[in-house]
Formats: C-alpha cells, structure tokens, sequence
C-alpha cells in the first residue's frame, strides 16, 4: 500500500504580511499554494500511489476563489484519468456547505460526510483498506469527534483521518481529540490536518500533521510539503517530501559595530551574499547589536529604509533568491531612565495608560473596523504596543538627555 | 543656587556695569528705561543663551558697540563658578570656570549644572513679570493646567512637546473623523477593495451556476446526440428509401404484366430446335455435295489421244508399262556409270601424266625384285654410310698428322743419338776398374761398364712416344684410305645393279627413294585401268537395255517415236494413272448414286423430325417458335430482374410498400430531415451554450481578479495594521508621557496647592483660602466658602493666583531644584496693600532662596530686609 497524506492545502489563500513584493515574486507568490499543490498531485501519478488523503482546509471558503474550485476540478480529474482515489475530509475553512453538492468532483473522490463516515478501499493487489473521517459541517466542531470513529474494521488497514487539534482544555473549536483516544482506536494510521507545523504525535502507529503545504506568512517558516507513506512488513513508514513554491524564513543579522545605514545596507548585502536560500525566501531579519542614531533607527524602524534598500538591491536579492519582508531593529530593552523624571513616574503612568480599558478606549471607533478588530484581539498586541512605546520613549529619551547634556 | 555677581561686558544699554548680589532677597531699583527687564533678560541670557539673530530685539546688543556678553558668578552647591557669554555662534561662545577649585569647565557643563531648569521653565516660572502672568488667563484652561503641570514635574516642558508631537504625528495617521489622515484613506480603500472583492466574489456563485448549468448542459448535449444519431438513421433509411423509389417503381412495373408461364419454350428446346435445323441443313448439304461429286464424276469421263492410242494395244503396252520403272533406273545408273567413267579416267590420265615415260607406264617390280631392291638400297645406305665415317676417320685422323707434323723435330729424344758416348763410357768404366783393388772390386766394375754400353747400345731407343704415335697415325691414314677406296668399289656396284633392275622395269631415270611411291602409284592406275574397263562394259549393257525398251515402247506407240525415256517416261506414267483411276470411276459412281440415295432419305427423316417438333407446340414455323421462345425468355429475364430489383431493395420493399406513392414517402423524408435538422439545431445550440459556458469558466478561472484583489487586500490590511499599531503606540506614548507628567507632578502637586493657597492667602489678606486643581479643573475657594472659576477673577486676583502658584512651584521645588528667583515688576496690578503683602511674602522666600526683585516701586527702599542695588547709580 503505498498513498499520499496531505492537509491544508489552502489554495488561492492570500499571503499575510507584504507589501510591495516585486512583480515577478508576487505572480511566483500568487501561485505558490497551486504550485505546491501540484506538487503533491504530480508525485500521486508519478509514485501511482493507491490513493490520495486530504485532511482538510483545502481552500478557504470564506474566500470564495473560482481558481481554487476550478484547480480543484481539473486536479482531481488527472486523478481520476489514473484511477488513484481520493478521500476528502474537509476542515474549518472548508467546512462542508451544503450550497454547491449539486455539482459533483470526479468520481474518484470521497468526500467525507458531517458524521463520521468510513470509506473502504480495495487497493490493486487486493489490500483492503477503511479510512474513517469527517468533514466539518461549519466553521466549529467543540465535541470530541474520537467516540464517533469505528473500532479498527476487519481489513487489512484502518487509516483515520482527523482535522483538528489536541485539547487543551478550554475554547477548544477544533474537534479536540487527545492522543491517547486515537491510540486506544488501534488505528494503523491518523492522518492529521489543521496545524500548519508538520509533527509526530505518536511514532508506532503514526499519528502526524502533514502541515500545510505552503507557508502563508512569517509565522510559517521551515519545509512545507506532505507525506508518502508506505507499508513494510505491516508497518506503515511516512516519509517527507517538500512542496512549496515560496518559502518562509526568519533570520537574525548581527550587526556589531554598524553604526550608520550605509554600513547597515554593506552588512545585508554580504549576509545576502553568504546566505542564499535554494527557493525564493519571504525573510524577516533581525538585526542586533546596532548601535545607530534614533533618527536612523525611526528611519529603519518605518521600514523607509528597507524600501530603498530592495529596490536598489534587486540583483542581490535575486541572486540570494531572499526578499526581506522585515527588517526589524532588536534593542535591547533598557529601564526607562528620564533624567527629570523618576522611573516609578514612568510606571506609575505605564500602568493607567496600558490598562485593557484605556486601550480599548484609544482604539475606539477602529474596533467597528473587522480586520483591525482581529488583530487587535490578539493577545500579544498590548505587550507589542507597550514595548513600541517604550522604544519611542527610550529613543525621546536619549533625545533629551543628548539636549540637556 | 544663588547669584553672586553680574559683569555686563556690554548688553542693551548697559556696558561694563558689576552688579554684587547677596544670597537672600536683593531689590533692584529703577526708573522705567532704568534696565531692569534688560538685566532679566541679561540673566536669562547668560545662563541659557543669547537669541538668534532672527530676533534681534531680543538680543540686547550693546548700542554703543562695546563687547557682547558678560559673565556671572554664582554658587551651586557649595562650588563657586563663573559663567561667560560673547557674542558667537550657536547662542553665543561660553565659557565656564570653577572657582572654588580654579578649573576650566568644558561649556557643555553649564547645561549640567543647570538642570533640570532650561529656558523655558527659567522664563516661565522663575523670571517673572507682568505680561506673563497676564498671559496666564489669555491661554485656555488646558493650557493652563498644561503649564501647571509643566511647572509641577520637572522637564516636564519638554515631554509635554514631545507628547504634543506624537499626538500630531498620530493624527496625520489617523482621526476618527477625518478624511486625509493616511489610516483614514487606508480604511476608505479597503471599503472599496472589499466593495470590489465581493463583486469579484460574486464570480464564486456564477462559477457554481456556470458549473452547474455546465452539467446540466452536458446531460442535455448527450441525450440530444443520442436523439439525432437515431435521427439521422431513420432520415437515411427515409433517405434511402426515396433514393430505392425507382427501384421500387421498376419493380412494380415487372410485376404488373405477370403471364403464365407455358412449358415446351425454354432453352434446351431452343437448342433441339436448332440440333433439329441442323440436321436438316447438314443432310441438304451432303446431298447437294454428293450430287455435285456424281456430276464431277459424269464429266470426268472424257479421255486423252494418247490414253486412245494406248486402249488398242494395251496388252502389248502393259508388260513395258510395268517395266518403266525399273527402265528409269536403268537410266539413271547409266547417268551415274558414264559419271563414274568420267571421273575414272581423270584420275588414271593423272597417274599416267605423273609417271609415264614415252607414254608408257613403268612395270612394277615383282616380290623378288622388290626384295632385291630393298636390300641393295639397304646395303647402299650402309656402304654409303660407313664411307662417310670413313671419310670423316681419316679427316681426323688427317687433322692430327697436321697438328703433330711441325713438332716432329723437336721431339727426338736427345740420347738417342749418343750411342757412341754410352760405349765409350761404358768402355772407361770397364777399363777403368781393371785398376780397382780386388777381384771383385775388378769384377763389378766390368760388370758395370758392360752395363752401361749395353745400355747406351742397347737399351736406349732412339725413338720417342711421340714419333710413335705420329707413326701410327700415318698407319692409321693408310688404312683408312685402303678401306674407303674399298667402299666406293662396293658402291658402285651395287648402283650398277640397281640401274640393271631400273631398265628392266622402264623405271629410267627415276631416282632410287621415289621407287617405292612410283610403285603404289602403279597399283593404282592398274586398278584404275581395270575399273573403267567394267564400268564401261556395265555402261554399253544399260544402254543397250534402254535403247531396246525404247524401240520396244516406238513400236507399240509411234506417237512416241523419236523421244527419249526422260520426255517418255511421265506420259507413260500419266497413261498408267489414267488407266487405274478409269479402273476406279466405275465403283465411285456406283457409290455416289447410292449415297444421293441415302442422303435423301436422311433430309426427310430430319424434315419429319422439324415438323413434329413444330406441330407438338401448335406452331407453323421456326419464327414463329422463336417469337414465342423471345418472349418466354424475356419473361423469365424481367422475373430474375425483379428478384434482383426486390433484393435490392431488400428490408426498404415492405417500408415501400407502405408508402402509396411517392408523395408520401418524400413528405416522409422532409418530416424526418426537418426533425433531424431540429435536432441538429438543438444540439448546435447546446454546443455552443457549452463552449460559451466554457470560455466564461475559463474567463473566471483565470481572471485571476479575485486572486489579486484578495492579495491586495491583504496586504492592504497588513498596512492598515502597521499603521493602526503605528498610530495606537503614538497615542499611547502620548498618553504615557501624560500619564507620567501627572504621576510625577501628582506628588507634588498637593505640596504645591497647599503651598500655593497657603501663599494666595497671604496675598489676598485671606479673601481666597483654597486652590484646587486637578487635571481638568482650575477654581479657588472663597473665605466664604464658595468657590471662583478662574474666569471669575479680577485681573489682579488671577495675577496674584499665579504668582502664588509660580512661588510656591518654586519653593517646594527647592528641594530639588534651587534657581534663583527674578521677578521684573511683576506687582503693577496689585494694590498698595497686596504689594505690601506680596513683599512680605518675597521677603519670606528668600529665606530659602535667592529673590532678585527689580522694581520701580520706591517704596522699596523702606523696607527693612534685603540688599537693595538702585541702577541709576
């Protein structure tokens, strides 16, 4: 037996984070999620594997994407033409709507149903194999989906598939499953969706997140792809293979002894130069140990800076195949210390202003606004704020000591 | 820190003017015009800096020319310093010296020593006058408690700016009402994008509707073609059909005169009819033949003259007749016999030339003779051999005797003719050994000499090998001449004897080798001879037979006389075959009249035959069985078409034969191709739908519009946020400054508000007892209890409110902060007793710190405390 798992394939979802990508990258960019798709497609036909499971979030519904669906149809029929089936569970963003059944994918795929529903294949050399799964009928699933799922069935290989997360107790929306549960299942299998970081759970049976199959933004470095899996000896083995288009990295630049931009801009080039990545690289830096003037700083820290610097290093950056999307000044954080002003001041007045009110209150009328509502919710943007205001402050403060001095 | 002394180098109208001061409160007396609002500023200057030059009523240059600047030495905790300004770049070029321990201090330090007091707070709160505190009430509220807390946390001037800076910068980001702000456009485009992205989105439902009518579509493309493939069958059966209608009407055409059929008219009897008509034909012509035979016979007995003359003596003719064919050939070998003679007689007139001597041939030899002759030749031959050796022999031999004969000289032995010396010799020995010694010695010596004339007598022969031989070879010569001599005797002999035979036979001179020729030669034409004489005998009897058959041949018919066999022999033969086909001709006729006979009856038998034939099928004649034979054949032809036309036709005849005419199968076909070309159009309009539907799908599919708008809101909304965080860290740091500002000015704050009631009270005779301030609100509380906004103050009250506030900023911030205090007729608006109070008040401060009052107010000089300093001195 010999079949693919992937998961979160995202087509057509927007990449988070950019702005002013260069013309060539973002057509590159654009079709990354489709490339990398097809890469998963490509090795189904070219290994002749025996079918092809999808854990879910294959494209983001709320997105609405024509390409998505059209991509979908055509993938899905050069299966069909080679006969490989594929067993679909959808996941949160694709969550099951009942709108558009009447116009059905190719005959070999599977779309598991709201309720835990158990497909059983007969593979070529008559193999038998049942995949149990669901699809999520709407955005959330809150319950347990584990009681649903059948005992091991009587043939030869039982695969589960499961788009979730592991429960951690409280706002779990995800199908909350614990490991154990899919153990005591004696499944031979999880394929596992919905966490973009690919991770073993369980090493014997394999319990595993193929993650997504390209990064989306920064908070999505390392290798994306999915997983081939085999079966030795009644054993099944997955095994990694890459599929993105368009990689994410985060990197760090020590900057020791930079003093001025220019140097800055000579420092990048080389680490560019040193550091070139085998695919176009989304990469946000961090650069320590600068020791520039806040002007300099504010300049940097506006990304004016970064700007100028991408459009006049195009080669470079070709070259390196890297495309900074960020390039951010690590300062070391420091005790505010106004020289007119005691530090308990600054606390005293840190503390009434980062108050959850206050911030909401300052924020006012952008909470009707969705986008920033969102992200405003997070939890780190007050503490993210708050450092912000200290660097200001700290770099006013300088300002105010160069004068007073 | 207080002032000790002010140099002026040269400021306004002052140069070169000292002015010492005492640590407490100094009064600083002068008329208007005296200098003293030009010495606060002197003071300001010198610590803080001169003006730019943009300002130049502020910089109080020297009117007389004399040195910008001045110094001023005062004491800061404890250390004396002095502090110099001239007149130079950047506020003027300081210099700053300690005093106490005689250092040069860098001119950065000044800042240092200062803090936190800069211009800003020195002139706001610490240099006072008149005009400033007037302009206390002409600021909004805000202002006001912005300067009160300015005053109340120290440097407090400068984050209060840079607070105010954040929250501009901030609103350029943003304003909730705004339009322009850059946070403000960004969330108007993202309306728009989100506006636009949701009509792309509405691409998503026609994509479903496209897909959906798609397969709808697809169903619809399929049944229709199902539809117009059974269609187009029947439309070409129809088609076919209307296509078969001539075959179908051809058809019905050889059905329609259908006649029974009648036997006796098929093929086979078409062919016994013509075996019949041939039989009659035939037998007509062998009668007709065998008549003209008879007739040719009737004619030929006509006879030749010379057949006439040979009937009478035919017996006597017949027995020649039978013998002229052995008489040709008696003719013709007599032709070959004279032949023969001819060729005879060349050959034996050859012989005859070649050998004949006189014209008469030679004998030839008899057996003996023949012998005798080989054996003399035989003999000859051996004779004539042995004398050429001979000859050759004594040639030789001849050679050598000339070849010795010149050394015959030479070759004599030279002893041979010493014999005379041997005996002498021979003689002396012998004598000579008569006179040995001894007998014997005598005896041998005789002997010896004996010996040797013996020899020399005796043994020595004169001759020499080669006279010997030369002797021989003469022998030799001799001999061999002897015997060739010999030899030619024998030889002519036998010639002799040969010539003897030779004239015997008449051989003449015919050499001996050619004998042996000549007599074969004579065999021959002695043959030859004997041969001729035959053939001419054979030839003179065949010729002799001839002559006599043809005499006997003239006699029987004389019409023949005078020819000979050659011109005779084909008449006779003619004659012979004349005879014999007469012989014939009487049986042939015979026969022939017979076979008329026969014949006759073989033509009516067959006539019979015919008519019989005719009359069993009702018929007269031959045309007429042939007409019905015709049409008989004609019928059977239109069935086998007919058959031929109905296989044809096949399955469509029974289709056809539904039809009741043409009209209606043609009106059958247009109904059919009408539906089929209404399906056609069916289909056609559902290809076309299909391929419109597919350009749309691909249309949308690859647009790719949503995709960019998506991207573009996202990146969008990654721009909204930055600026969101941008402009939420600003307002924030704002507020955080705000917040700070309140929190450090917070504790002093009541110290100050106390202070200050506590002060405003002494200053208005206890009329206001309390102050309070809070962040938003500014009022003072009468003796009476109720409370005054500031608004509600007369001028001088609300000058005498701040004065209190300013002097009770400074004296609790003395702890601290230790500045000088430099008020320039700040009293004009107060009355003669709140003047009074405020002195005692000043009085009272500058127990703690240094007061510099310039007044114009005389009534300074009675007042008991302080140093007072009139300018006009």
């Amino acid at each position: 037996m010999k079949f693919i798992h992937a998961a979160d394939l995202h087509l057509d979802s927007p990449f988070l984070g950019l702005t002013g990508l260069p013309n060539s990258l973002l057509a590159d960019v654009r079709q990354s999620t489709f490339t990398a798709a097809t890469k998963i497609f490509d090795q189904a036909l070219a290994q002749q594997v025996d079918f092809v499971l999808l854990a879910g979030d294959l494209f983001d519904r709320a997105e609405q994407s024509v390409a998505a669906q059209a991509y979908l149809f055509q993938q899905f029929d050069r299966l069909n033409q080679a006969q490989i089936p594929v067993i679909v569970s959808f996941g949160n963003h694709d969550y099951l709507a009942d709108q558009h059944q009447t116009v059905a994918y190719p005959a070999n795929v599977t779309v598991l149903g709201s309720t835990v529903t158990t497909k059983t294949l007969t593979l070529r050399d008559g193999e038998t194999v049942a995949i149990s799964g669901f699809s999520y009928p709407q955005r959330w699933v809150t319950s347990d989906p584990l009681p649903d799922f059948p005992a091991h069935a009587a043939t030869d290989w039982h695969i589960g598939m499961l788009h979730g997360a592991v429960a951690t107790g409280s706002a779990d929306h995800y199908a909350p499953f614990t490991v154990a549960d899919l153990l005591g299942k004696r499944y031979d299998y999880w394929a596992l969706g919905h966490i973009h970081h690919r991770q073993l759970l369980n090493q014997e049976p394999p319990i595993l997140y193929a993650g997504n199959t390209q990064g989306r933004a920064i908070n999505e470095t390392g290798e994306k792809g999915a997983y081939l899996v085999t079966s030795d000896h009644g054993q099944l083995h997955p095994q990694f293979f890459e599929t993105a288009a368009v990689d994410w990295a985060t990197a760090t630049l020590d900057a020791s002894g930079v003093t001025d931009l220019t140097a800055l801009g000579t420092q990048l080039t080389t680490w560019l130069t040193a550091h070139p990545a085998p695919r176009p690289t989304l990469t946000a830096l961090t650069v320590t140990h600068l020791a520039l003037t806040a002007s300099d700083l504010a300049s940097l820290r506006q990304g004016d800076w970064l700007q100028l610097y991408l459009r006049t290093h195009a080669r470079q950056l070709k070259a390196a195949q890297r495309y900074l999307v960020a390039l951010t000044p690590a300062v070391a954080s420091q005790p505010l210390a106004a020289p007119q002003l005691d530090q308990q001041y600054w606390d005293q007045g840190a503390q009434t202003v980062f108050t959850s009110e206050n911030l909401q209150a300052t924020f006012g009328k952008l909470a009707q606004e969705p986008v920033l509502a969102d992200w405003f919710g997070q939890k780190t943007v007050s503490t993210t704020l708050q450092q912000q205001a200290e660097q200001i402050l700290a770099e006013l403060m300088g300002e105010e000591d160069h004068d007073a001095s | 820190m207080h002032l000790n002394r002010l140099t002026i180098y040269g400021f306004g109208h002052f140069h070169d003017r000292t002015f010492d001061l005492t640590a407490g409160l100094n009064y600083l007396l002068g008329a208007n015009e005296a200098g003293k609002s030009t010495l606060t500023q002197f003071i300001t200057a010198i610590f803080f800096g001169f003006p730019t030059k943009k300002h130049p009523a502020l910089r109080y240059e020297p009117l007389d020319g004399s040195r910008f600047g001045g110094e001023i030495a005062f004491t800061q905790a404890g250390v004396d310093y002095l502090v110099s300004r001239t007149d130079g770049p950047h506020g003027g070029k300081v210099t700053l010296h300690d005093t106490t321990h005689d250092l040069a201090l860098p001119a950065a330090n000044l800042k240092r020593l200062l803090a936190p007091v800069d211009a800003q707070l020195f002139t706001s709160v610490y240099a006072i006058n008149e005009p400033r505190l007037g302009t206390v009430f002409a600021a909004s509220k805000q202002e006001l408690i912005d300067r009160l807390r300015h005053v109340g946390a120290v440097g407090s001037d400068f984050w209060l700016q840079q607070a105010q800076h954040l929250e501009q910068a901030a609103e350029t980001q943003y304003k909730p009402q705004g339009r322009n702000p850059l946070l403000n456009q960004q969330l108007r485009d993202h309306r728009e994008l989100t506006a636009k992205l949701a009509k792309a989105d509405a691409a998503y439902e026609t994509y479903w509707q496209l897909l959906q009518q798609q397969q709808t579509l697809r169903n619809t493309q399929t049944a229709t073609q199902q539809t117009l493939t059974h269609q187009r069958a029947v439309t070409e059966q129809v088609t076919q059909q209307a296509a078969l209608w001539a075959t179908y009407t051809e058809w019905q055409r050889l059905g329609s005169d259908e006649q029974a059929a009648v036997s006796g008219f098929t093929a086979d009897d078409a062919t016994r009819l013509e075996q019949l008509r041939g039989q009659v034909s035939a037998s007509n012509q062998t009668l007709a033949q065998d008549q003209q035979h008879l007739q040719d016979l009737q004619q030929d007995a006509q006879l030749p003259p010379l057949f006439q003359a040979y009937l009478p003596v035919a017996s006597q003719v017949d027995p020649l007749l039978m013998q002229l064919p052995e008489m040709t050939q008696t003719a013709n070998e007599q032709q070959q016999l004279a032949a023969s003679q001819q060729d005879l007689e060349a050959r034996s007139a050859a012989l005859e030339h070649q050998y004949a001597i006189n014209g008469q041939m030679p004998r030839p030899f008899s057996l003996a003779t023949t012998q005798q002759v080989t054996a003399l030749q035989e003999r000859l031959t051996a004779a004539n051999q042995k004398r050429r050796r001979l000859q050759q022999q004594l040639n030789q031999l001849n050679e050598r005797f000339q070849q010795q004969q010149p050394s015959r000289r030479q070759q004599r032995n030279p002893l041979a003719d010493k014999q005379i010396i041997w005996l002498a010799i021979g003689l002396v020995v012998l004598v000579g050994s008569m006179f040995l010694p001894g007998t014997w010695f005598k005896l041998v010596g005789a002997l010896l000499g004996v010996a040797i004339g013996y020899y020399g007598v005796f043994l020595v022969d004169s001759s020499t090998p080669a006279s010997r031989e030369l002797e021989t070879l003469t022998a030799d010569i001799r001999d061999s001449q002897a015997q060739l001599r010999e030899g030619g005797q024998l030889v002519d002999d036998l010639n002799n004897q040969l010539d003897t035979i030779a004239t015997a036979h008449g051989l003449g001179d015919l050499p001996v080798d050619q004998w042996s020729a000549a007599q074969g030669a004579i065999g021959e034409w002695e043959q030859l001879t004997r041969q001729l004489e035959d053939t001419g005998s054979r030839l003179a009897k065949a010729q002799q037979t001839v002559t006599t058959y043809l005499t006997q041949v003239t006699q029987a018919l004389p019409t023949l006389t005078g020819e000979d066999l050659a011109t005779i022999a084909p008449q006779l033969t003619q004659l012979q075959t004349l005879k014999q086909s007469l012989q014939h001709q009487e049986g042939d006729l015979a026969t022939a009249t017979a076979r008329l006979k026969a014949d006759q009856a073989a033509v009516d038998t067959a006539r019979q035959q015919l008519n019989t034939f005719l009359s069993t099928r009702n018929l007269r004649s031959v045309a007429a069985f042939y007409q019905r034979y015709q049409a008989q054949r004609e019928r059977t032809n239109r069935q086998q078409q007919r058959a031929a036309l109905a296989e044809q036709l096949g399955d469509n005849l029974a289709a056809l034969q539904q039809f009741a005419n043409h009209a209606a199968l043609t009106d059958q076909l247009a109904q059919a191709q009408a539906q089929q070309a209404a399906t056609q159009q069916r289909l056609d309009q559902t290809t076309t739908q299909l391929a419109t539907l597919a350009g749309q799908l691909a249309h949308l599919t690859a647009s790719g519009t949503q995709a960019t708008l998506r991207q573009k809101l996202a990146n969008l909304e990654t721009q909204m946020i930055a600026t969101t965080q941008d402009w939420l860290v600003k307002r924030l740091t704002s507020q955080w400054i705000a917040a700070t500002l309140a929190a450090a000015s917070g504790d002093r704050l009541p110290q100050i508000v106390a202070q200050a009631s506590n002060y405003y009270g002494k200053l208005t005779e206890n009329r206001y007892t309390e102050i309070e301030l809070t962040a938003t609100t500014l009022r003072v509380r009468r003796a009476a209890g109720d409370w005054r906004d500031v608004s509600q103050l007369s001028r001088g009250t609300a000058e005498q409110l701040d004065l209190a506030v300013k002097l009770a900023f400074a004296v609790v911030l003395n702890q601290q902060v230790t500045m000088p205090l430099v008020i320039d007729d700040g009293f004009v608006n107060f009355d003669a007793q709140r003047r009074q109070a405020a002195y005692a008040l000043l009085a009272e401060i500058s127990q703690t710190l240094q007061v510099i009052f310039l007044t114009a107010d005389p009534a300074v000089e009675q007042l008991a405390a302080g140093n007072l300093i009139r300018l006009h001195e």
